[in-house]
């Protein structure tokens, strides 16, 4: 239907376009990428660590609503459960770190944030929206993916972690 | 019996690869998932990317402020007339909040109590250059106006709702509004389109004292606007909207008259307008220096003949990582109605007249500066602003070259002090 | 056919700007990048043009800002 050069000025759009298009967003059954970033309070915050535990990885940003939101609710969450079976880390991605530790001091949590102003970490991982979460298995898979986040949102978490916890393999 | 287990775990772990198998041939090979996800990024085929949510917290506005009109300048009015104009004491109230995961609202109500004179109409001075006639100072009239809209938030963009009235000694209105918006490309373009309606009626006061004045009139106006807004970099957004509006019924301003071959008539305005208006904003931060700009244009044309530019400049300039300081300009320029003289020697063929300043030709340039300052109590955000503005109006400062000033323009200085609260 | 041309307009006029990611929208989300950070102020610019001036007022916003949800 459309002349050749049309067809190949569009592929060439598409592909300028998919060029420019960030990482593919990780999906359920993926493996979650490993990687390791200097924690906001020192030392560093590193994936591998927290394998054969369940483990709830948060993107956020001081900046963003949603993600200062999610923070406590988080926190809440992980104390509901054993410390050797769940775990909760996040990545911040805050251009000024000490914007983010600031923020933390005011409504403090009991998880660590790594710090990754440059986004490398988000980049690997897809991320496509903010906040954006990952729900990863004792084996390092990722089982749920979490955008954006609403009060609504807990309970079905809570039971998808529960149901990870239970799964000892 | 162990061997008998044994195998049934091995049939399990069997079962088990299998399953994986089956799950990893359906799922597409990497290559063909990142071409999928570069078409994803294209607008339209949308990315599970979800767009902005109702307010993480609470806020609520109050502003006063105190509007005063410059008195007329003594050449430039009638002898014996009122020389002082308008003002006006402003009160606004604003509360917006979430109220759900998915639904916000907000709720914008004012009050304006104002008091003084108004340009009545407009007569040829001694050596022919016009001078203004005043109604006289009016008491006190007030007018109040509340706005009630909700906000529906969508994965990918929101619609709106709203509905307000809007209420004076002599005026009611109704008015309505649904818009929409749309996210795309990553949420750095978004197409946003909305339609509204306005329902006015007038039933204008001392109609036994001027018996040509109307005692009841209604206006519609209907509106339609379309949006769209582009990220251009980190720190840089650009928005260009166009909204069309149609006004029907009585367009005439009831308290104004117009001076037709040596006697003052009623003001008669065509019973339909087209009107179009063009609007430009662009947004940038810097950085470095912890300010940003604001950069307005709008264009405006309508089917009374009449076109204006506006250009607004705002710089906002944070200090000490709290205090903000906000400088901003503004430069408007009009033409004249096709039907608009100061006074008029002759009747019009079709009818029509008016010697509203309004409708003059004149340009405007305004400045002002506004100071706002956060400070936290009971563990709540507050924020105190103050802010003054200055209005100046003449027939020199319009683009264009004007014969006859109106005598009736307008200058003003505008005080207001604000209280921001969230929670 | 006309959503092809669409994305395909779509995509020439951003395969200049790269997109802005999710998390680097930090000076967007800022109170002093919004359209109007004062919207009583606004609200009450627009009323004193209505009365005072000739014309209509502009459009309103959407884009930019946080992104978040």
């Amino acid at each position: 239907m459309f002349p050749a050069r049309f067809r190949a000025i569009s592929a060439a759009a598409l592909l300028s376009a998919a060029l420019a298009a960030p990482a593919p967003a990780l999906e359920k059954g993926d493996r979650a990428p490993d990687f390791s970033a200097p924690g906001l309070a020192g030392g560093t915050v590193s994936l591998a660590t927290y394998r054969g535990k369940v483990v709830f990885l948060d993107f956020w940003a001081s900046w963003c609503g949603p993600c200062a939101k999610a923070l406590p609710a988080l926190d809440q969450l992980r104390k509901e459960f054993k410390p050797g079976d769940f775990q909760v880390i996040a990545v911040n991605l805050d251009r000024d770190p000490k914007l983010a530790v600031k923020f933390l001091s005011k409504r403090p949590v009991g998880y660590p944030s790594a710090s990754d102003p440059n986004g490398t970490v988000p980049q690997r991982f897809g991320v496509d929206s903010m906040p954006t979460s990952f729900l990863i298995d004792r084996s390092g898979v990722v089982r749920h993916v979490q955008r954006g986040f609403r009060d609504g949102d807990v309970a079905p978490l809570r039971e998808k972690i529960q149901k990870l916890v239970a799964d000892k393999r | 019996m162990r061997r008998k287990c044994a195998s049934r775990a091995a049939l399990r772990r069997a079962r088990e690869r299998r399953r994986q198998r089956r799950r990893l041939a359906r799922r597409p090979s990497a290559m063909v998932r990142a071409l999928t996800a570069a078409a994803l990024a294209l607008p339209g085929l949308a990315s599970p990317a979800a767009a902005d949510s109702p307010p993480t917290q609470a806020r609520s506005d109050y502003h006063y402020s105190r509007y005063a009109e410059d008195a007329v300048e003594s050449k430039k009015v009638a002898a014996g007339s009122e020389r002082d104009r308008y003002e006006i004491d402003i009160h606004q109230f604003r509360f917006e909040t979430g109220i759900s995961d998915r639904v916000g609202f907000n709720i914008d109500i004012t009050h304006e109590a104002m008091s003084g004179a108004t340009p009545w109409y407009v007569t040829p001075g001694p050596n022919g250059t016009p001078v203004q006639v005043m109604t006289q100072a009016t008491i006190e009239e007030a007018r109040t106006d509340a706005l009630l809209a909700g906000d529906y938030y969508f994965d990918r963009g929101k619609a709106t709702l709203s509905g307000g009235v809007s209420s004076e000694n002599d005026y009611l209105a109704f008015n309505g509004g649904l818009g929409g918006e749309r996210q795309f490309n990553d949420k750095n373009t978004t197409l946003s389109a909305g339609i509204g309606a306005s329902f006015d009626r007038i039933t204008p006061e001392d109609t036994n004292k001027y018996p040509t004045r109307p005692h009841r009139e209604n206006k519609q106006t209907y509106d339609v606007y379309l949006a769209a807004s582009q990220v251009l970099g980190s720190a840089t957004i650009v928005q260009t909207s166009v909204k069309y509006q149609l006004g029907t019924g009585y367009l005439s301003d009831p308290y104004k008259l117009a001076y037709v071959a040596g006697t003052p008539e009623t003001d008669e305005r065509p019973d339909l307008r087209n009107q179009i208006s063009w609007l430009t904003r662009f947004r940038h931060h810097f950085r470095s220096a912890k300010a940003s700009v604001h950069l307005d244009y709008m264009l405006y044309a309508d089917d009374w003949k009449m076109y204006s530019h506006t250009f607004e400049l705002a710089w906002y300039q944070t200090l000490f990582d709290r205090f903000l300081l906000v400088p901003s300009a503004r430069y408007y320029s009009q033409s004249q109605a096709e039907f608009y003289a100061p006074y008029f020697t002759a009747p019009r063929g079709d009818g029509y007249r008016s010697s509203d300043y309004r409708l003059s030709p004149y340009g405007a340039y305004a400045f002002g500066i506004k100071a706002e300052l956060p400070f936290e109590v009971w563990s709540l955000n507050w924020a105190l602003t103050a802010a003054y503005d200055r209005y100046v109006s003449g027939a020199d400062l319009a683009l264009q070259k004007v014969d006859v000033e109106n005598p009736g323009l307008v200058s003003y200085n505008l005080f207001t002090v604000g209280v921001t609260g969230r929670f | 056919m006309t959503r092809c041309l669409a994305l395909l307009l779509l995509a020439l006029a951003c395969s200049g700007c790269a997109p802005v990611r999710p998390w680097e929208r930090d000076a967007l989300a800022r109170p002093d990048m919004a359209w109007d950070p004062d919207p009583l102020g606004a609200q009450l610019g627009k009323h004193i043009q209505f009365s005072k001036e000739g014309s209509l007022d502009g459009g309103p916003g959407g884009g930019g800002g946080c992104g978040c949800n």
